[in-house]
C-alpha cells in the first residue's frame, strides 16, 4: 500500500499537469502564454516550441498565423496537444535532440515551464542548440520559475510559495523548480538578453533573448 | 556529519527521491574502448555502482541519467527512465566524442521504461541490458560484455536486501499510520508510541522471515507472523509483566491486526512479488501475460529483460512461450520491449483491468463462493465485458483480450 501511494504520486496526466501549473502560478502562466503569442509571434513566423505540453501556447500561435513545430516527451500530452492545436506539427522528441530539426530554420523558439524540468547540463546543451536553430536576429523566449532577487523578496516569496507548492502537490502531484543563473547561461550560449519581465513577486520570469 | 545523516535517511527512506547531479562520471582511467554504462540519478545507486566498479578495478564511463532522483526500477515504471532520458544524457554529456564504440550497457531493471528499439533507432547506439544486480556488474563485464548469463538476469531477495527493505517498510507504514495513531491516542493514551516500534519490528521480521513464514505471500504470511509475535508477547508478559486477561487479549488481537497489515504491504517491497489486492486477498491473479505465437520472432529480448524468468524457449516450435506465469511481477518490461507486440497482458478472460471490471468481478466472486453459480449472461466476465468500454474509462485499452 505504501508503494502504491508512492506510485500514485509519480503518476502524471495532462489534465493534472495543467491544473497544477495554473494553481502554482495563480493563473499567471496562461496570461504569459497570451503575452508571448501577442507580442512576439507574427503571422508567417516559423516557431519551435520546446515542451509544448497540452498545446495551449501552440494553439495561440497557430491562431496568429505562425507555422508552429512543437516537441514534447509525453505522448499523453502530445495527444491532447494535437487536438488543441491541429495546425501545429508536433513531435515526440527530447529537448536535447532539437538539432535534428535543422540549423537556421526558426524565427522564434519559445518555451514555458519546460527548461526548469531539465538538468543544468541539459539546459546549457539545449540553449547552444537553440542558438544554432534560430535565424539571424531570431528570438528565444522562455517563461519559467526563477528565484527572486534579494533576501527579503526570497523570504516573502518562500512564505507564499511553500504552502502553495504543498497544496498543488497534494492536489495534482506536480511542482516546478526554479531556474538558476539563467541569464548567465543565455550569455554563455551566445544569446543577448533583450527583455526580461518578472511576475508573482519575482518568482516567475519571462526572458526574451536574441541570437548574438 | 552530513554524510552520516544522508546514510541514515537512505537506510530508512529509500522510497523517496534522493537526486545526485546527472552527468558523466569517469570510473578509473577510462579510454576510448572502455565500456559505457547508464544508471539513474538516485544517489545511493550511483554510489553503489561506482563503489562496485572501483572495487573490481574496472575503468568505465558512467552516464548518470536525470531520473528525478528516483531509483532505476521505480523510475522506469513511472516513465522517468525511458529511451528519452538515455538519449538526453548521451547527447548532453558528449560521450560520443569520448569513445570509439557505440555499445551502451543499461541496468536490466530499466527495461520496464527504456524501449530497446526506440533507443537503438533514435540514438544510433547499440543498447544492451546488463545484470539485474549491481554486484554482478564486474562478472558481467569481465566474462562477456554483451550478454548476460541467465543467473545475472534474475532478481534475488537476499538477507541484506530483506533487512533493508524491512526497515523501509517499517518506516513507511509508520508514516502512513502515525496520524491515525496519534488521533486514537487521545482515547487510548500511549497507543502511538507503543504501536510504532511494534510496527517497525513486525515489518523487519516479516521481510527477513518471508521465505519461512507459513501461508501464501501477503496477509496469510502476515497472520503467521502475528501468531508467532502474539505467542512471544503472551510468554513475555507471563514472565516479566503480568497483564489482565482482557488487556492481554486486546494486545494479542492488535498484534495480529498489525502483522496482517504489514504482511499485506510486504510484497510491494520485494522484487519477487507484487502487491495486488485481488491476488493477495481473493487469490485471483489479474496478470496474465501471453505470447501470441504467430507474432513471436524468437528475438530473445523478453527472456533477457524478464527479471523473474517467466519466459522459456520451445525448441519444437522455435518460439518463446510463457513457462512460469506465477513468477510474473507485471513489471511490463517484456511488453515494452517486444518488437512485434507479440506479448499481451490479457489480465482476465477478455476483460481489461479497469475499476469497473475489478468491482463487478469481485462481487461475482463473492456470489460464487456462496454457491450461486453465475449464468453465462450474468457471469462476472460477461457482465464486466458488457459494462466495460475499453479505453473509455481511461484504462489501457490495449489490455483488452484477443
Amino acid at each position: 500500500m505504501s508503494t502504491l501511494v508512492y506510485m500514485k504520486l509519480l503518476e502524471q496526466t495532462p489534465a493534472k499537469y495543467d491544473r497544477g501549473m495554473r494553481l502554482l502560478t495563480l493563473g499567471r502562466i496562461d496570461a504569459i502564454k497570451r503575452e508571448i503569442a501577442d507580442a512576439w509571434v507574427q503571422s508567417g513566423h516559423a516557431v519551435l516550441e520546446i515542451g509544448c505540453g497540452a498545446g495551449a501556447l501552440a494553439a495561440l500561435m497557430t491562431g496568429r498565423g505562425a507555422r508552429v513545430t512543437g516537441i514534447d516527451v509525453s505522448d499523453p500530452m502530445l495527444t491532447v496537444a494535437r487536438q488543441a492545436a491541429p495546425g501545429a506539427e508536433l513531435f515526440h522528441m527530447t529537448a536535447a535532440e532539437i538539432d535534428k530539426l535543422g540549423a537556421g530554420r526558426f524565427d522564434r523558439i519559445v518555451s514555458t515551464l519546460a527548461f526548469s524540468e531539465l538538468s543544468e547540463d541539459e539546459q546549457d546543451f539545449v540553449l547552444k542548440q537553440a542558438a544554432m536553430l534560430l535565424k539571424p536576429g531570431g528570438n528565444l523566449i522562455v517563461a519559467d520559475e526563477v528565484r527572486p532577487v534579494g533576501l527579503g523578496a526570497r523570504a516573502i516569496a518562500a512564505s507564499i510559495r511553500l504552502p502553495l507548492a504543498a497544496i498543488t502537490f497534494l492536489l495534482t502531484q506536480n511542482t516546478t523548480h526554479a531556474l538558476r543563473r539563467f541569464e548567465s547561461r543565455l550569455g554563455q550560449a551566445g544569446f543577448r538578453l533583450v527583455a526580461r519581465k518578472r511576475y508573482l513577486l519575482g518568482t516567475l520570469a519571462l526572458f526574451v533573448a536574441e541570437k548574438g | 556529519m552530513w554524510d552520516l545523516l544522508k546514510d541514515v535517511w537512505l537506510l530508512f527512506g529509500r522510497l523517496f527521491p534522493f537526486p545526485t547531479r546527472p552527468g558523466l562520471r569517469r570510473i578509473g582511467n577510462p579510454d576510448r574502448s572502455s565500456p559505457v554504462l547508464v544508471t539513474c540519478n538516485f544517489e545511493l545507486t550511483v554510489r553503489e555502482v561506482i563503489k562496485t566498479l572501483e572495487r573490481d578495478g574496472i575503468a568505465a564511463w558512467l552516464l548518470v541519467a536525470p531520473t528525478k532522483g528516483v531509483n532505476v526500477w521505480c523510475a522506469g515504471g513511472a516513465g522517468d527512465f525511458t529511451a528519452d532520458t538515455v538519449i538526453s544524457i548521451i547527447k548532453t554529456t558528449g560521450i560520443e566524442s569520448l569513445v570509439d564504440h557505440r555499445w551502451l550497457i543499461l541496468p536490466q531493471l530499466s527495461a520496464n521504461g527504456v524501449n530497446f528499439w526506440t533507443l537503438k533507432e533514435r540514438s544510433g547506439w547499440n543498447p544492451r541490458f546488463g545484470p539485474a544486480h549491481i554486484k554482478d556488474l564486474g562478472a558481467y563485464l569481465a566474462r562477456n560484455r554483451w550478454r548476460t548469463d541467465p543467473e545475472h538476469r534474475r532478481v534475488t531477495f537476499g538477507i541484506k536486501d530483506r533487512f533493508v527493505m524491512g526497515t523501509n517498510l517499517g518506516f513507511n507504514v509508520s508514516l502512513l499510520l502515525a496520524l491515525p495513531l496519534l488521533i486514537a491516542s487521545a482515547w487510548m493514551p500511549g497507543l502511538w508510541w507503543k504501536t510504532l516500534p511494534l510496527l517497525f519490528v513486525l515489518s523487519v521480521a516479516s521481510s527477513l522471515l518471508v521465505f519461512w513464514l507459513p501461508g501464501k505471500i501477503g496477509v496469510q504470511k502476515g497472520l503467521s507472523l502475528g501468531l508467532l509475535a502474539s505467542a512471544a508477547f503472551v510468554v513475555a508478559s507471563w514472565i516479566a509483566w503480568p497483564l489482565g486477561p482482557w488487556t492481554l487479549l486486546a494486545w494479542t488481537g492488535w498484534i495480529l491486526l498489525l502483522a496482517a497489515f504489514v504482511g499485506y504491504d510486504m510484497p510491494s517491497w520485494s522484487p519477487l512479488w507484487r502487491q495486488d489486492m485481488k491476488e493477495l486477498v481473493a487469490g485471483i491473479k489479474t496478470t496474465r501475460v501471453e505470447i501470441v505465437p504467430e507474432k513471436c520472432i524468437a528475438c530473445h529480448l523478453c527472456d533477457v529483460v524478464c527479471p523473474v524468468g517467466v519466459f522459456g524457449f520451445n525448441a519444437a516450435t522455435k518460439k518463446y512461450e510463457v513457462q512460469n506465469l506465477d513468477a510474473c511481477v507485471a513489471c511490463g518490461a517484456c511488453i515494452e520491449n517486444c518488437p512485434t507486440d507479440a506479448i499481451v497482458n490479457n489480465f482476465r478472460e477478455g476483460v481489461c483491468s479497469c475499476p469497473t471490471c475489478y468491482i463487478i468481478e469481485g462481487v461475482g466472486k463473492i456470489g460464487g463462493r456462496k454457491g450461486k453459480q453465475p449464468t453465462t449472461e450474468t457471469s462476472p466476465v460477461a457482465v464486466a465485458a458488457s459494462a466495460c468500454d475499453a479505453g473509455a474509462c481511461g484504462c489501457d485499452g490495449s489490455s483488452q483480450g484477443r
